[in-house]
């Protein structure tokens, strides 16, 4: 990492005496300045909020504790307790994941695709595994509702094997849901038609009903809980206190099918957490959430690429119609993508860059020829589809696997002649 | 005690909170409110071209931003903003567009853009507003002068609240109905 110069600390130092203290961890002004400024509302808050006669110490002090504390590289979303993602304010906290805006912009696309779908079952399932703060869940039920109001209910579980996590993410629902609850409170408070005529000369509301609509996601069931997605059913082994994901699939009366699958699992390889993650990530946040775990015989590459074959079959024990499941690069995609292909089980294959809502640039000619690659930025997730998705999503019939079918008929005849 | 003091607490100014507006008020005359503005230009996105400032490298769970700025260009201008006040990119994407449509409605209409009235408005009530403390300077120096006689009338002229219940005689009917003055 290059020095700071002394030139840009003394100018920093003159602007507000505790910006050279954040340049640290910034390395440039700009975001430095973001990131106090945001650091000063946050200890205003908290002095103000917290009770006079318990206060020892006024915002300056906070915030000089909170600007020390950023020093050492800890993230600012755990310092400040949350993050946005997409338009959700989701709370975090050390032990895990500070959910990315990427997967953000990669679930909300998926949502608009969604929009446009036509026969969507009336109970949309949707699985999220290795949910961290239940980010996924809560925002896919976020712009879902935003989209559709005649349509049917969804049907939410999020997965994690850290009981940390699980709890946060049921924190983080409630959270919402109470604060979706107050703005319905105040809309039908303000509501311009239920008033008498002398008030409704003089109080117009103030207050934009946000989407017009009264119990958007009142029948969804949205749910979280704890079970170790990479462990074998077959293996009685309990490393952690997480039980395997089938049994606990079973014990907890989940319904055994699920219409779409989402994952952001760990996906770093040893070495690239050593070379490519930053300071604050590699220090800070859960490898749990970062790494897969070791096993042995397997090449760095491969571990890193450990969880996508176990999704992909619990995909198939849920019939999922729909998977998205979010890599590292470019180069995973192709991986996880092939893996995909090569499973014959899907209808279609495609992977998505950063920004999947914008058009694509023509600078990859051979590889869209294998996989169709979607928007721009980097590699970021991989979308998979079958059967009725195939409509949901407005995709041609079969793109790619024609030859999948006959195939397996020749198979079956084979058998049944031999048997 | 003159009797405009006794009127006052009745003639006190709508509250902007949307919660106490909703109980009843106590003055039986109406507020009234600005003129509107003109509205916000919305600029269609197809216009627009938009980025997100990320630099080049890793993302997803190798590195932890803490940047949502937002970059709009507006097409057929050339014209460029950025916005990055907020954590929320969905946020910043919102403040970015309102940015860009105060911006090119500067451009075209000048003085009688939105922002051009605003300033205009501004101005107008700082100007207003020093006037009224310098006749308050006055009076209290007046009031000071002339003893504690005078100082009533000081007190009178001290506040521009009095002024308005002044114009209104005691005498007049109030009026019930739409409170559009002008």
């Amino acid at each position: 990492m290059p020095r700071l110069a002394p030139q840009l600390l003394r100018h920093a130092r003159k602007i507000d005496p505790l910006l050279p203290l954040l340049l640290r961890p910034c390395r440039d002004l700009v975001s430095a300045q973001n990131e106090l400024r945001w650091l000063r509302e946050h200890a205003i808050k908290t002095a103000n909020n917290s009770e006079k006669r318990s206060r020892i110490a006024g915002w300056r002090t906070v915030l000089r504790q909170l600007v020390e504390e950023r020093t050492t590289g800890k993230p600012l979303q755990y310092i400040l307790g949350t993050e946005y993602f997409g338009d959700l304010e989701i709370v975090c906290y050390p032990g895990v994941l500070i959910p990315r805006q990427e997967t953000a912009a990669s679930v909300t696309h998926l949502v608009d695709l969604l929009r446009q779908a036509e026969d969507l079952p009336s109970e949309l399932r949707v699985l999220d595994l290795c949910t961290g703060t239940g980010c996924i869940p809560l925002l896919f039920q976020h712009e879902f509702n935003k989209a559709r109001h005649d349509k049917g209910r969804l049907r939410l579980l999020g997965v994690d094997i850290s009981p940390i996590a699980v709890r946060l993410a049921r924190y983080n629902h409630m959270r919402l849901s109470n604060m979706r609850d107050l703005q319905r409170q105040e809309r039908q408070m303000f509501k311009p038609g239920r008033d008498n005529d002398k008030k409704k000369n003089i109080a117009k509301p103030r207050y934009s009903t946000l989407d017009g609509t009264e119990d958007i996601g009142a029948g969804d069931t949205t749910e979280f809980m704890s079970a170790d997605v990479l462990m074998d059913p077959l293996s009685d082994r309990y490393e952690m206190d997480a039980p395997p994901f089938v049994a606990e699939m079973n014990f907890e009366n989940q319904p055994p099918f699920w219409d779409i699958l989402i994952s952001n699992p760990p996906y770093i390889s040893p070495s690239a957490f050593n070379r490519t993650t930053t300071h604050s990530v590699r220090v800070f946040e859960p490898k749990l959430a970062l790494v897969p775990p070791p096993s042995p015989g397997k090449s760095d590459e491969e571990q890193g690429d450990s969880f996508y074959p176990r999704l992909l079959t619990i995909a198939n024990q849920v019939e999922a119609k729909l998977v998205l499941f979010e890599v590292a690069d470019l180069e995973q995609a192709i991986r996880v993508a092939r893996m995909a292909r090569d499973s014959d089980k899907w209808d279609g294959v495609e992977i998505w860059r950063d920004q999947p809502e914008l058009e694509s640039d023509s600078e990859d000619e051979e590889l869209q020829e294998e996989f169709e690659v979607v928007g721009q930025g980097n590699g970021r997730s991989v979308l998979c589809w079958r059967g009725p998705a195939t409509q949901w999503l407005g995709k041609p019939a079969s793109t790619i696997f024609t030859r999948r079918t006959p195939k397996k008929v020749w198979l079956l005849g084979q058998e049944l002649e031999e048997s | 005690m003159p009797f405009s003091s006794l009127l006052r607490p009745l003639f006190r100014p709508p509250t902007s909170n949307g919660l106490t507006r909703s109980l009843r008020s106590f003055s039986s005359t109406l507020p009234c409110y600005d003129k509107p503005l003109p509205p916000r230009r919305i600029i269609p996105e197809t216009e627009i071209i938009e980025n997100f400032l990320r630099g080049s490298g890793p993302g997803g769970q190798k590195i932890n931003k803490t940047s949502s700025a937002v970059q709009l260009k507006h097409i057929p201008t050339g014209v460029v903003v950025k916005s990055q006040d907020t954590r929320s990119r969905t946020q910043n994407r919102k403040i970015a567009r309102r940015l860009l449509g105060e911006k090119l409605d500067e451009m075209e209409l000048g003085e009688m853009s939105r922002t051009g009235l605003k300033a205009k408005i501004k101005i107008k009530r700082k100007a207003s507003s020093v006037k009224k403390s310098r006749r308050k300077y006055r009076a209290l120096a007046e009031g000071k002068e002339g003893g504690e006689e005078e100082g009533e009338d000081g007190d009178r002229a001290e506040d521009s609240d009095l002024m308005r219940v002044d114009e209104l005689k005691p005498g007049d009917p109030i009026v019930e109905g739409d409170g559009k003055k002008g």
